[in-house]
């Protein structure tokens, strides 16, 4: 029983996470969302008895994927906002 | 389930809710990041012990790998705050 409301919490958790980063503004802190979406999901596949699979998603989740996207967000811009206002003046 | 498990994943529950209430307020980018790498450290520790109760010691090379490989990102995004990188 205890078992199964943790489990609850943890994809409550899970869903939030996602529904954050997608909404959120500011691309750096939709990044930080995507890591904990890739941590709890690792931990989903880790009790789901596949070991392997959550060794994957934890070695491109939360170390590939988020590095690329931080240089990413290095090389161009932060704000989203400020990529729609740029899109704007040139229409 | 012995009960010492039940105390110890409620515990883990709880600290995961209050450091994701943590990532949703925080107003700079330090509390997110923070909160992050604490939440982290919770789930490693809780695959830690679930490698335990399950009695499989293969379980524990993913709770390595998140170690190690968790600390490399945090390690990128600090340094991005403090426009390093």
């Amino acid at each position: 029983m205890i078992a199964v409301i943790i489990i609850i919490i943890m994809a409550v958790l899970l869903l939030a996470a996602a529904i954050y980063s997608v909404i959120h503004r500011d691309l750096l802190f939709a990044v930080l969302g995507t890591g904990i979406v890739s941590l709890i999901l690792s931990l989903f596949f880790y009790l789901l008895q596949a070991p392997d699979v959550a060794l994957t998603e934890a070695a491109i989740g939360i170390a590939l994927t988020t590095i690329i996207f931080i240089i990413t967000i290095r090389n161009t811009t932060r704000d989203e906002d400020e990529i729609i206002d740029k899109e704007n003046e040139k229409l | 389930m012995n009960i010492i498990y039940i105390i110890v994943f409620s515990l883990m529950a709880i600290g995961s809710v209050l450091t994701f209430i943590r990532f949703v307020k925080g107003p700079r980018s330090a509390d997110r990041a923070v909160a992050l790498d604490t939440l982290s450290i919770i789930l490693t520790s809780a695959m830690v012990l679930l490698a335990l109760i399950f009695d499989r010691y293969i379980y524990i090379d993913v709770a390595l790998i998140y170690a190690v490989l968790g600390f490399v990102g945090i390690i990128v995004i600090a340094r991005f705050i403090e426009k390093a990188l």
